[in-house]
């Protein structure tokens, strides 16, 4: 669905990825993993359009999309929820759900936003409040929710469990699972929280100092010894 | 009947509302202080005064047209400048000093004007007295009562726009957080549009008002930028409202405190009158160093309740 390849890039003078060559298949989840700085976040940002393409491409179902503003991307089907402030902290939690629909008709929005009350029961008492008073854990679902709101072909997510309490980040990790099992949702997981994360993805990549040190089936570079032992702090048994 | 330097105050107080109110909202969209808005102000000045001394009638009916051409002269900047620089990723030092070429270029072509004013159609337009185009409401200048109405009604009206409608609160939601914004497929250009044409036109009808309390010349918002940007600070220049609130206080403190320290001082004062605002956004800055918006207003009466009951205890 994603294709991207010999991709270069960074911000302004700073070069951070090294000709990247990742491939995500349609209704999987693509986990990327890798130790802090290794160029994870810049990845998406690159896709989304806000990050500099250098050099290389990026293809979306055959369709070119480097170098494209946030908006077009976004209209291409591809949703994006940032790792932080990925909610209007200053919007309640129904204006954020219209925001995120916003490329929708107007009672295609009402209906979609709904639906995702439905879905994530816990933000339905929260629905004029402000999204900057919700905790760690409901922000995160209010912006799992905001990804889906505009029915994308494509989301990216970019540390979910980052700063939640580990019970939380567990839970939040299942959801993204359960987007792939019930509605079929291609995904493109950044996740620092590796283990859990290559636990229910499909396919996998390690990033190292902005080069693909792995790609692979996700189990694979899970039980491999000496990378998960480098560089995702899985112990040896 | 209101005395003569409250009818003024408040209509420079008006003025400096909408001008303060369109450099914040230009702020936090385009991260840009926008230095010409000092020359949209007094190109409203103009627009206001062709009309009233060319065809005839009262300011008011021109106030309309006033705001659009400041949203004109405000895409032309957009278009021009800003957004060039914008997708450059300029800093703001680059951003804020190209607003003042612009604001040079636009004072030319108010000299331009003026001598076309004077030679083609007789007027003295350096020196205008707008006020004598005024009639009286109630004994007073009626522009002391209407001005400020329309200030508030203007200001009613974006309040409405960015909380009830679909595009006002896409704009607070690229204000907040821009990266999102993009991503969830809102134009970030559409949104720094509408805030040159907002913001522009307040300039604009902000030069018109001011025009209405003072003498109108080609220097009209030169003079009287830094109060607009003191009124911006004031306000914390992170939120519309506040710098709405800090021109209006600004303005009125020029105009109060000037008349209180002539008439107990002495009249050598009005030789000092400029600092008088400026003073009192230093003060303010020290006591609220986040500006008035960021004063938790809703907690004041508790605490000065709980002050006094504490003093008299």
């Amino acid at each position: 669905m994603l294709t991207i390849r010999g991709l270069h890039a960074g911000y302004g003078k700073l070069h951070v990825l090294f000709g990247i060559d990742v491939e995500v298949p349609s209704g999987g989840i693509t986990v990327v993993v890798g130790p802090n700085g290794a160029g994870k976040t810049t990845l998406l940002s690159t896709i989304m359009g806000t990050a500099t393409a250098f050099q290389g491409e990026v293809l979306f179902e055959g369709i070119p999309i480097t170098g494209l503003p946030p908006h077009e991307v976004a209209r291409h089907g591809i949703s994006y929820v940032p790792q932080m402030k990925n909610v209007f902290a200053d919007l309640s939690v129904l204006e954020n759900l219209q925001m995120a629909g916003y490329m929708l008709p107007r009672d295609e929005t009402q209906a979609k936003a709904s639906q995702m009350l439905d879905m994530f029961p816990v933000l339905r008492r929260f629905v004029h409040r402000k999204a900057g008073t919700l905790s760690g854990g409901e922000r995160r679902m209010l912006a799992i929710a905001m990804g889906l709101m505009k029915k994308p072909k494509l989301m990216l997510l970019d540390e979910l469990s980052t700063d939640l309490a580990p019970i939380v980040a567990k839970k939040v990790i299942t959801e993204v699972a359960r987007l792939r099992n019930e509605l079929g949702m291609t995904i493109l997981l950044v996740e620092q929280m590796a283990k859990r994360a290559l636990e229910i993805g499909d396919t996998a990549y390690l990033l190292v100092s902005g080069e693909i040190r792995f790609a692979g089936g996700a189990r694979d570079l899970l039980h491999d010894p000496e990378l998960a032992r480098l560089y995702l702090g899985v112990k040896e048994a | 009947m209101m005395p003569p330097w409250l009818a003024s105050g408040f209509i420079y107080a008006s003025a400096l509302a909408l001008t303060a109110g369109g450099i914040t909202l230009l702020y936090i969209t385009t991260r840009t202080f926008n230095f010409a808005h000092a020359s949209m102000a007094t190109w409203g000045f103009y627009v206001a005064y062709t009309g009233t001394a060319l065809y005839g009638g009262s300011p008011y009916r021109y106030f309309p047209l006033v705001f659009l051409f400041g949203s004109l002269l405000g895409v032309i900047c957009y278009f021009g400048l800003n957004r060039p620089l914008l997708r450059r990723q300029a800093a703001e030092i680059t951003l804020m000093m190209s607003t003042l070429g612009y604001d040079l270029i636009l004072l030319s072509g108010i000299q331009m004007y003026c001598d076309y004013l004077t030679y083609t159609h007789k007027l003295f337009a350096r020196r205008v007295t707008m006020s004598v185009y005024d009639f009286q409401l109630g004994g007073t200048s009626a522009a002391s009562i209407i001005l400020p109405l329309i200030a508030i009604a203007f200001l009613t009206a974006l309040h409405f726009f960015l909380v009830k409608t679909k595009f006002g609160v896409a704009m607070r939601a690229t204000i907040e957080n821009p990266v999102l914004a993009g991503a969830s497929g809102i134009n970030a250009d559409a949104v720094y549009l509408a805030s040159w044409v907002i913001g522009g036109g307040m300039a604009s009808l902000g030069g018109a008002f001011m025009a209405m309390a003072m003498t109108g010349t080609p220097v009209i918002g030169m003079m009287s930028i830094p109060f607009m940007f003191a009124g911006a600070i004031l306000g914390g220049l992170y939120s519309l409202y506040g710098g709405i609130l800090g021109g209006f206080v600004v303005g009125l403190a020029e105009y109060g405190g000037v008349y209180y320290l002539a008439t107990r001082v002495g009249p050598w004062v009005l030789g000092y009158r400029m600092a008088i605002p400026l003073l009192i956004m230093a003060l303010t800055l020290l006591v609220f160093p986040r500006g008035l918006a960021g004063v938790a207003w809703r907690s004041v009466p508790r605490a000065v309740i709980g002050r006094l009951r504490g003093v008299g205890t």
